[in-house]
Parts: C-alpha cells; sequence; structure tokens
C-alpha cells in the first residue's frame, strides 16, 4: 500500500514538475528574445487577459450563449441517439437498412456539415444547435447499437425461459446490459459537442467563445486567444470527466 | 442459406441508399422542396463529372490528400514513438502525460490563427492542425496497448532468458500492437476532421476550402458535391483501415500460442 501511494505522488510531482517547467520556459522565452511574444503570447499575460476577460461583462453573455447552444442541442442528441439506437440494435432488418447511411456519416468529419448548415439554418444559434446534435448524436447511436448487439444471448433466453415478457425482457435484460454501452457513447458525443459548438461559432457567428476566439485572432491579440482557448479545454475535460465518473459509478453499482 | 444471410444486409444497404437517393430526388421534382436548398442528386452527379473534367476536383483531392499523407503520416511516427517511450519508461509518461490531456480536450482549430502567423496561409498550417488532432490519439492508443501487456508474460519470458529484444518481438509487441492499430484507425478520423476544419478556415484549396467557398456563393449543389467526395474519402481510409485491423487481429493471440 505504501509503494502505490508513493508511486502516484511520483506521478503528480513529475507531471506538475513537467507543467512548471513547460510555463517557465513559455515565460522565458520570449523575454530572452527567442521568441516573439507577438506569436507565443507568456502564461503572464495569458492570466491578466483572463482576469481582464473576466471582469468584461460580454463575457457572461458570450458564456450563456455557447453554453446553452451545448445544453439544447446534447439532450437532443441523447433524447434521439439513445431510443434509436436501441431500436437499431434490436431489430435486425432495420439495422441493415439504416447502418451502411449511419456509417457513412460516422466515418466523415461531421464539421464538415458547418458551411451547409448555415445555408439552412442562418448564421444564429439554430446552426450550432445543429452541428452539436450532429456531433452527438451519431457516437450516441452507434455504441447504443453496440451495446444492445453485445448482450449475452443467454440471458435473453433464460428471461424468456422463466416466462418473460417482450416489455420485461427488454426493461429487466436487454437496457440494464447495455447500459455501458450507452454511456460509453455519451462520452465520446461530449467532446465532439464541445468541439462543435467552438469551431461553429468561430466559422460563423455573432456572439460566443468561439466567436471571441476567432476576433482575437484575427487581431493577433494571442494572450485572449490562448485564454479563451483554455477556458473550452478546461470545460471539455471537465464534461469527459463528469460522465467518466457516472460511467465508473454505474460499473460498481452493477457489480 | 448462408450465402443468402450474408447478402441480404449488403443487398438491403445498396438499397437504402438507392432509396434515399430516389426519395430526395423526387421531392425536388416534384416541388415539394427548393432545390437551393437541397439540390438533388443529378444535379450533384452533374456538377461532380463537370469538377472532375476541368481538374478541380483533381486538384483539390491532391491537395487535401497530400495535407493529410503529411500530417497523419508525422503523427504516426512521432505519436508511436512518443507512445512506446512512453510504455517503457515511466517518467516519460509522467511528462507526457499532463500535456496530451490538454490537447486531447483543447478544441485545437482555434489555434489556427496563430499558425497562419507562424507558419503562414494554406497547406502548412491544414498540415499542423491534422498533426496535432491525430497524434494524441495515435500516442494514447499506443501507451494503453503497451500498458496492456501481462505482466506476467514478461516475468515469465525473462526468467526463461528472454533478451530485452526477445520482449519486445514476442511479447510486448504482439499484445499491444491491436490496440495501436486500432488508435491508428481512430487517429485517421480525426486527422481526416483536422484537414478538412482546417481547410474551413485558412486554405486557399483542397476539399474544405471548396466546400466553404461554394458555401460564400451559395451554391448549393457544389457544395455537396465536394462533401459527397469527404464522406467516400471517410469511408475508403476507415475500410482500408479496418482491413489492416483485421489482419493483425490475429496477433492478439499471439504467434505460436
Amino acid at each position: 500500500m505504501p509503494g502505490a501511494l508513493s508511486s502516484s505522488n511520483a506521478r503528480m510531482l513529475i507531471s506538475g514538475l513537467a507543467v512548471v517547467v513547460f510555463l517557465a520556459v513559455w515565460e522565458v522565452a520570449p523575454r530572452m528574445g527567442l521568441v516573439d511574444v507577438m506569436y507565443s503570447s507568456q502564461p503572464s499575460r495569458v492570466m491578466a487577459a483572463g482576469l481582464d476577460v473576466l471582469r468584461s461583462s460580454a463575457f457572461l453573455h458570450d458564456v450563456a450563449v455557447s453554453f446553452s447552444e451545448f445544453a439544447i442541442g446534447f439532450p437532443l442528441a441523447i433524447a434521439i441517439g439513445v431510443p434509436l439506437g436501441l431500436l437499431l440494435g434490436m431489430f435486425p432488418v432495420l439495422r441493415y437498412v439504416l447502418d451502411p447511411p449511419i456509417m457513412a456519416i460516422y466515418a466523415t468529419p461531421h464539421l464538415a456539415l458547418l458551411p451547409i448548415l448555415v445555408v439552412w439554418l442562418g448564421i444564429g444559434m439554430e446552426s450550432k444547435i445543429a452541428v452539436v446534435f450532429a456531433g452527438g448524436v451519431i457516437p450516441i447511436l452507434v455504441n447504443c447499437m453496440a451495446g444492445v448487439r453485445g448482450v449475452e444471448r443467454s440471458w435473453v433466453l433464460a428471461a424468456r425461459s422463466f416466462s418473460a415478457g417482450k416489455w420485461d425482457v427488454f426493461s429487466k435484460v436487454i437496457l440494464p446490459a447495455s447500459l455501458p454501452g450507452v454511456i460509453l457513447g455519451i462520452r465520446l458525443g461530449v467532446s465532439r459537442a464541445v468541439l462543435g459548438v467552438v469551431v461553429a461559432e468561430m466559422y460563423q457567428s455573432q456572439a460566443g467563445v468561439g466567436n471571441e476566439i476567432t476576433r482575437y485572432g484575427s487581431e493577433f491579440r494571442t494572450d485572449y486567444l490562448l485564454f479563451y482557448v483554455l477556458l473550452v479545454s478546461v470545460f471539455g475535460f471537465a464534461a469527459t470527466w463528469a460522465v467518466r465518473a457516472l460511467e465508473e459509478k454505474l460499473w460498481t453499482a452493477g457489480k | 442459406m448462408t450465402v443468402n444471410s450474408k447478402a441480404s444486409p449488403v443487398l438491403l444497404g445498396v438499397a437504402s441508399f438507392a432509396v434515399i437517393l430516389l426519395l430526395w430526388e423526387a421531392v425536388v421534382r416534384l416541388g415539394w422542396a427548393n432545390p437551393f436548398f437541397i439540390s438533388e442528386p443529378s444535379a450533384i452527379a452533374l456538377s461532380l463529372i463537370q469538377a472532375a473534367r476541368s481538374g478541380e476536383l483533381r486538384h483539390n483531392l491532391a491537395v487535401s490528400l497530400g495535407e493529410f499523407a503529411v500530417g497523419y503520416g508525422a503523427s504516426v511516427v512521432v505519436g508511436v514513438l512518443a507512445g512506446a517511450l512512453a510504455g517503457r519508461f515511466r517518467i516519460v509518461e509522467y511528462i507526457l502525460d499532463p500535456f496530451l490531456w490538454f490537447l486531447y480536450s483543447a478544441p485545437l482549430i482555434a489555434f489556427y490563427p496563430i499558425f497562419v502567423i507562424w507558419f503562414g496561409l494554406g497547406v502548412p498550417t491544414v498540415i499542423a492542425i491534422t498533426f496535432l488532432l491525430s497524434v494524441t490519439q495515435i500516442a494514447a492508443s499506443t501507451l494503453s496497448g503497451i500498458q496492456n501487456v501481462n505482466p506476467g508474460l514478461i516475468r515469465a519470458a525473462r526468467s526463461f532468458g528472454a533478451t530485452e529484444r526477445d520482449l519486445l518481438w514476442k511479447v510486448v509487441l504482439p499484445a499491444s500492437v491491436p490496440t495501436m492499430i486500432a488508435g491508428l484507425r481512430l487517429g485517421i478520423g480525426r486527422a481526416l476532421m483536422g484537414v478538412v476544419v482546417a481547410e474551413l478556415f485558412g486554405a486557399t484549396a483542397g476539399l474544405g476550402f471548396s466546400i466553404a467557398y461554394y458555401g460564400g456563393l451559395l451554391k448549393t449543389t457544389n457544395m455537396l458535391a465536394s462533401l459527397i467526395v469527404i464522406v467516400v474519402l471517410g469511408v475508403v481510409c476507415t475500410q482500408a483501415l479496418s482491413a489492416v485491423e483485421a489482419q493483425f487481429d490475429s496477433w492478439r493471440t499471439g504467434p505460436g500460442s
């Protein structure tokens, strides 16, 4: 036990040290004239920019816009992806018909749809919600389908031979057993959805975090740009981590 | 019976594409939908033929594929190397860990203005974004592949006098290659995304650029034509790597087991 503890301590120490060294080099290199600070910025400048942004009134508005695009599009992706995935997993004929187009969409970078979605839905929030939905729904659907197909056949047969009805088989065997696939799909969908919000806003928008990134990018204000990038990374990381924690909880509850 | 049950999914799949195309064409022809928004398959086919004849398609395809090849190729070399080093030396793993996590969850496309100042507009920027998007996936999968090697097997091989080289070729690689190849496949998806999205923003040629360009002109037919080329490209790349993956699947048990 002390061995395990000290190895996780060593991990924290070395990882932390690597980050500190990276930040120090990043801070010092522009001061020594090795790189142009306009291109590379500096940790101290990014922090100053961050404080400045946090104090501004526009910040809350941007975050609210971006977050509501995510908060509408992603639940929509879950609400449609999960039932459709379960259905496709349970009925092979339906799967044979819909699987090829779904796989084709899965193999396509969903952000390539951006320009056409903007033509269809305009430059407002609708096109961003659509991109978030498109990014989230496909991994959710595919993994739900795989989850159902991975259910042990003998469990279904056992339930049936104890005279379980169709609904009982679904609600008591198939649904719980395919839950890991469902959650995995949601976890994979989250990061695609977060990327979708930001990139869609960067492409065409009037407000939001992505809009700020493009604006500061075109003004070459690298410090502000990096603060927003950091903000999105932290959000994406936190969302993925939350789903992963839920996943682990379900795993231990299932055992 | 077996032929029949094997053929029917393929048949149904082809039929479903055919039905989608027919419905799409019919909806526009019957005047239920405005072709300005959704175009129609026949017009898209015509525009594809036109683009192929004029050399526009070949040029865009060559640019995008070139960027993809360089960016993805570099990420395979760097990703596998970094993942292998991290798998072999724990200290390298600890050092790389926070950076991999950041790159994995960061919206890397947002760096394109900085890349444009560093490398210039167009091909180099697209390659940089492609590289960064796929390298994290490949490094992470290589690392987890190596970590999945059963330590009992390594101890057993050592106690029978295996050298470092024997260990690598006979124990570590066979056990880790399947996960690594899966990472290479996922990396292809991310690299393709990198090429297309980077071209939407900071490029002067390529398939993604042509989507954005025609989008600006509101020419839906030409946009959808480029989009369909990207869909086909995505399917072909993923299928190719799945075939490679199936080849290496026999390694899962290891030779001689």
